[in-house]
């Protein structure tokens, strides 16, 4: 038989259990809104029979009460996995977009007052100049219209430079983000280890470990593994950046200078753990993914793009200036003037006197406007210019829709860890109330106990 | 049967992200309408922007060309008035030569006065070929000086065409060589109009016949230079009007391209507008309730 008193253990281990449970449930509604929070949720486990109650006896109990389990983080290791990867790709894609954007928003196209509209209106001067060979207003016209045009591509080559001088120091700064989450992570990873070690609740540590492991994924595509201790340790495009509780040092090794300049090389990283350096391989995801790829192929391919079609619209109008004569008869000089190097930022025109400009095709100082009719006439300049626009736009408008369906998958897979990992206050409500009305009937019971051993301890063999 | 977990996190965020999207919808309406344009940035569709970017550029070409086509009319019209003058005096010139010839035997002083008018028409015609438009003698080819002919009657312009481009590739001569009009140096109209007055002064009749003759041709010359112009005169209006037509007709398929289709974009803010309304709604009903609220 079992023992008289044992119904009132078994109440207390329920007064017990449900004070737990009430706490839980109270933990859950103060964290219902805080970030990288998982619900907890407490595991009570029935009391029977021990397994071998003593040598030569029996148990004959009906259950001992309710067991307080450990309180359970509700996550799902695969559905973060999925997460971490979902949001590299995302803030790869948006960190792109939102680049190309403020790009594409400096070239003004198709308007009145893009290159195009510029190129437009410098032909037409040439036609002028072509109408009237002799006049001065026609020649300052054409050289007002010359210098608009290379004042437009000088813009353009300006913006995609500011641009690039900007992500480089974007970089730098993500960078030194990169190591402060890492070091931050390596240390959570420590006090994992230790409040596994000791079984201390370390479930505000795995948040917080889970929390920087997003982030650090969000900033460079990371991939993290679960280690046996409970860290995460993390690569970064397959090079070890965070080991348990070491975190090596991510660094720019090539393509932006230590002053935030560009050094020609395309950008190089690399993680240096103690005396070891790691180069990390190209394709790498996250912001500083989509930095790199624009610092090293994007942004460039537009400006050389841009300098190609300055070069050849300057090349072309030079030759075919250098092939008419001046008011004065002699042979026309270069009329645009430019810096191989850099043939976008630097297209200048030449000539500030009208009168050098070569509008005649005769020699000996003649009005004639035909060399002036030739300059106006469509070269292969405008062709290149439209295809260069046309490959930006295409670009910008493909990297959009990537963002905006990778925004999808995203939020698919957020909703997924909501659903499992996020508080509903119905929910913990109920919880709670069921907890409160367990403790409340787990009180009855020790009262009733109490009632039971009155009558029989105080009254037993009284007649009045 | 399991249900779908739904947290009061998802809904908020569902809800905020789903307003956004429809927020970001009428943003782009509205962007549409305001600007009055499809095209606002080349991303927006890359192939019509190339296309704008082409019809742009011919809308340019094409006033420049109309430009160029009422340049030259200037030009061609002032040639067609400068020749038909010019025939008048040469006409005008033979029938003093004719008076000359067939009152042989009139006095000295009427000779002498035949001879004066005709020294006159000469100087009028030699002024009729310095006729200027816009600053240059319209017979003197490229010369950059104010004058085609000197006050000898010798050609001191520069050979050289005069062209007005009227469509892509296709040039059109305004002016005409002074050359052509009064024929070479030293056997020109002036030269001819010299021997005259000469032989009026002489009384030289086989001269005056001569000098009539070569009046005669002269007019020929002069009227076939002008049927000339003329022609190009009628072929630079006709493309001048086609130019202004393909104007026309490009400036609609810009805005084909280009603008916003006003009744479609009002119907499209207005169906954007309701849904963000709906999703507002939905949203304010969504997030009251709670449990709390039924629980004593």
């Amino acid at each position: 038989m079992a023992g008289t008193l044992s119904s009132l253990n078994t109440a207390l281990t329920a007064l017990r259990f449900n004070r737990v449970a009430m706490d839980v449930a109270a933990n859950n509604i103060a964290n219902a809104t805080t970030e990288g929070y998982a619900r907890r949720r407490v595991e009570g486990t029935a009391i029977g029979a021990p397994a071998q109650p003593a040598m030569w006896s029996r148990y004959d109990g009906v259950g001992g009460g309710v067991a307080t389990g450990a309180t359970e983080r509700m996550v799902d290791s695969f559905l973060d996995a999925r997460a971490r990867r979902e949001h590299g790709a995302q803030s790869y894609l948006d960190v792109r977009a939102g680049v190309l954007r403020r790009v594409e928003s400096g070239i003004g196209e198709p308007g009145d007052n893009g290159v195009a509209a510029a190129m437009a209106e410098f032909r037409s001067g040439w036609h002028d100049l072509a109408n009237d060979p002799g006049g001065d207003a026609a020649r300052s016209q054409l050289l007002a219209r010359a210098e608009t045009v290379a004042g437009a591509i000088r813009n353009q080559a300006t913006n995609v430079a500011t641009e690039q001088s900007d992500q480089r120091y974007r970089l730098q700064a993500m960078v030194s983000e990169v190591n402060t989450v890492a070091s931050e992570l390596a240390a959570t990873n420590a006090n994992v280890a230790v409040a596994k070690l000791n079984g201390t609740e370390a479930g505000t540590l795995l948040d917080q470990r889970d929390q920087l492991a997003l982030r650090l994924s969000e900033l460079t595509g990371s991939v993290a593994t679960v280690r046996a201790d409970g860290g995460l340790d993390v690569t970064v495009g397959g090079v070890a950046l965070v080991t348990g509780k070491d975190a090596g040092a991510f660094q720019i090794t090539g393509g932006v200078t230590a002053s935030g300049g560009d050094d020609g090389l395309p950008v190089s990283l690399a993680v240096a753990s103690g005396a070891t350096t790691t180069m990390v391989p190209t394709g790498l995801r996250g912001e500083v993914g989509a930095v790199a790829d624009l610092l090293t192929t994007t942004l460039p391919a537009y400006a050389d793009g841009l300098s190609a079609f300055a070069r050849t619209l300057a090349d072309a109008v030079n030759a075919q200036h250098g092939a008419g004569y001046d008011i004065a008869g002699t042979a026309g000089q270069p009329l645009f003037s430019y810096d191989p190097a850099d043939a976008a930022g630097t297209l200048t025109v030449a000539l500030t006197d009208p009168d050098l400009v070569a509008a005649s095709g005769v020699p000996g100082g003649g009005l004639d406007g035909s060399n002036a009719d030739l300059l106006g006439v469509t070269g292969a300049a405008d062709g290149d210019y439209q295809r260069l626009v046309n490959a930006f736009g295409t670009e910008v408008a493909s990297v959009q829709r990537l963002s905006a369906s990778q925004g999808l998958l995203t939020q698919q897979v957020d909703g997924a860890r909501e659903q499992l990992s996020g508080v509903n206050l119905d929910e913990e409500t109920v919880s709670m109330l069921q907890a409160q009305r367990a403790y409340e009937a787990a009180s009855r019971v020790i009262s009733v106990m109490d009632s039971v051993l009155d009558t029989l301890i105080n009254r037993t063999g009284l007649l009045r | 049967m399991t249900t779908m977990r739904v947290t009061q996190n998802m809904l908020t965020d569902r809800s905020v992200s789903s307003l956004q999207l429809g927020l970001s919808r009428l943003a782009t309406v509205q962007e549409q309408i305001s600007t009055g344009r499809v095209l606002n940035r080349p991303s927006d569709s890359p192939t019509q922007t190339t296309a704008a970017m082409r019809i742009r550029s011919s809308i340019a070409d094409q006033t420049q060309y109309v430009r160029n086509a009422e340049d030259g009319i200037g030009w061609l019209g002032t040639v067609d008035q400068t020749l038909a003058g010019m025939s008048d005096q040469v006409r005008r010139a033979r029938e003093l030569g004719l008076q000359g010839a067939s009152s042989g035997t009139t006095s000295q002083t009427a000779r002498e006065a035949l001879a004066t008018e005709v020294e006159q028409i000469r100087d009028g015609l030699l002024a009729a070929g310095n006729t200027t438009y816009l600053g240059r003698p319209i017979f003197g080819g490229v010369t950059p000086g104010a004058t085609a002919f000197a006050a000898s009657g010798a050609y001191v312009g520069v050979p050289g065409e005069v062209n007005r481009t009227i469509a892509d590739g296709v040039k059109v001569r305004v002016d005409v060589a002074g050359t052509d009009v009064v024929g070479p140096d030293g056997a020109s109209l002036f030269d001819d109009l010299d021997a005259l007055v000469v032989s009026l002064r002489t009384g030289d009749t086989t001269g005056i016949r001569a000098g009539l003759g070569a009046l005669e041709g002269r007019l020929e010359d002069l009227g076939s230079v002008r049927a000339t112009a003329g022609a190009r005169y009628s072929r630079i209006e006709q493309a001048a009007q086609r130019g202004r037509d393909a104007v026309l007709d490009l400036t609609t398929s810009l805005s084909e391209v280009e603008n916003t289709d006003l009744p479609r974009a009002m119907v499209d803010l207005k169906m954007q507008e309701v849904a963000y309304q709906a999703a507002l709604a939905s949203t304010a009903r969504v997030m009251q309730p709670s449990l709390l609220d039924f629980l004593r």
